[in-house]
């Protein structure tokens, strides 16, 4: 079975690593300041803008491929970039995808437990910059529960990074576009080969993410 | 600290209280029935609501000279020990280990330092609450049920505590317990609330022996 792990396939599984990584971090750096944000102010049109976040969460990646395929395509509002069919564009369309998955989890954590923290950390003295601090200490799990989504969103996904990558051999080609294709030639074995490497990526990164944030908490649970 | 002709209202209830007044190093204890505001004067003097209308005055005491203890307590997401001294880490105090080992004993918690806060029962996490709210020796302390999740023992021993206490560094404490007995061995002074007023004031062995007020009582009959 490992014969399959050729040269290619290790490119393809690096570009897919890359690219993930890069657009969940991208994403969180976005999505968990603006998900706090959304929960602490206050302005005419909040209900509305939760509203379309939330819709925007379940947004089909196919859409949002087609809308930054708009917006990159050379007669497009940003084709001068020329960044259509490149891992730049993949990027953009997971960020984009990504983002509003991210600020909504944390929102919805920081809605529920924010006011108690809060109140918390005046009683005790903080001050506005300390008490932020230990919200997002505090929501520490919730964020690493909305990245760790993030994720797996952005592993999983095909459709966005079909539609502006364009699946190009040597160069836009991801795993879950590779499954995609290899399918369409019939090359099931290729495909469930690389279903499963995609499978243990995803674990194992779930595995050392909880041991790390195990180590965090310094738990040592008692009774 | 003093509030006079403190308004506020809600869907449901409003409250009116014309004078509280606190005495330095005194034990002030709040009783009344549910839902007659006992908390809610009590959020509005630790400066957690704002009132609609009224003064409250704190004469010279900065936000971080008070703090109040939760009937539910919140805890950090972290072991004992960095539960105890985050008053202490928020003031840039170094922990005196001294200081430390004295408030886990009283609170027994000296073999679960370095064990997960949420992992102990209610009435330890009460106690715990209590210890931090008293580790950086606040001019002032709000408490609201604190000995609620207590057993007979740790409730006799924390009060014998803050009496010892109010001996050598005497505090103000503005209590609100259902307890009678919290209230006779404690107190100095004690409102009566009933309906979002204060109905009966004094001394606890002046009002609260034949009490004239007829909501104080029934509500005393009941007790």
């Amino acid at each position: 079975m490992f014969e399959m792990l050729d040269t290619e396939i290790l490119g393809i599984i690096a570009l897919t690593l890359r690219m993930t990584l890069l657009s969940s971090a991208i994403s969180s750096v976005i999505g968990i300041p603006l998900g706090l944000w959304l929960d602490s102010a206050k302005f005419p049109g909040k209900k509305l803008v939760v509203t379309i976040s939330r819709t925007l969460m379940a947004s089909p990646p196919v859409v949002v491929g087609l809308v930054v395929y708009l917006l990159l395509m050379r007669n497009g509002p940003l084709g001068f970039m020329r960044l259509l069919f490149t891992f730049e564009a993949m990027v953009i369309a997971q960020v984009l995808l990504l983002i509003p998955i991210i600020c909504g989890i944390v929102y919805t954590a920081s809605q529920r437990n924010s006011e108690r923290i809060q109140t918390f950390a005046i009683t005790m003295g903080a001050n506005k910059r300390q008490t932020q601090i230990l919200l997002i200490k505090e929501l520490g799990n919730e964020i690493f529960f909305a990245v760790i989504t993030g994720f797996g969103r952005a592993m999983s996904e095909v459709g966005a990074i079909m539609i502006v990558g364009g699946n190009i051999r040597h160069h836009t080609r991801a795993m879950t576009t590779t499954i995609t294709l290899l399918r369409n030639r019939g090359e099931i074995n290729q495909a469930i080969f690389l279903g499963i490497i995609l499978m243990i990526i995803a674990f194992g990164v779930q595995i050392i993410a909880d041991f790390l944030r195990k180590r965090e908490r310094r738990t040592d649970e008692n009774y | 600290m003093k509030i006079t002709d403190i308004k506020k209202s809600f869907d449901r209830f409003s409250l009116h209280i014309e004078n509280l007044e606190t005495t330095t190093g005194k034990i002030h204890g709040i009783i009344g029935p549910n839902g007659c505001g006992k908390t809610t004067i009590m959020k509005i003097m630790a400066g957690l609501i704002k009132p609609d209308s009224g003064d409250v005055d704190y004469e010279n005491l900065s936000s971080r000279e008070f703090t109040m203890v939760f009937r539910k307590p919140y805890l950090l997401h972290d072991t004992v020990i960095h539960n105890l001294i985050y008053p202490l880490k928020i003031r840039r105090i170094n922990p005196d280990n001294e200081l430390v080992e004295h408030y886990l004993e009283i609170a027994g918690l000296q073999d679960y330092r370095n064990q997960y806060a949420l992992g102990l029962s209610g009435g330890e996490q009460q106690k715990l609450s209590l210890i931090r709210a008293l580790i950086f020796l606040p001019k002032l302390i709000f408490m609201d049920e604190g000995f609620s999740n207590m057993d007979i023992e740790g409730v006799a021993f924390f009060e014998d505590y803050i009496l010892n206490m109010q001996k050598t560094k005497p505090m103000t404490w503005v209590i609100i317990s259902h307890q009678l007995s919290n209230i006779k061995r404690l107190c100095d002074y004690v409102y009566f609330m009933h309906d979002g007023k204060i109905e009966a004031h004094g001394e606890p062995a002046e009002i609260l022996q034949d009490p004239e007020n007829v909501n104080l009582k029934r509500y005393l009959h009941y007790m």
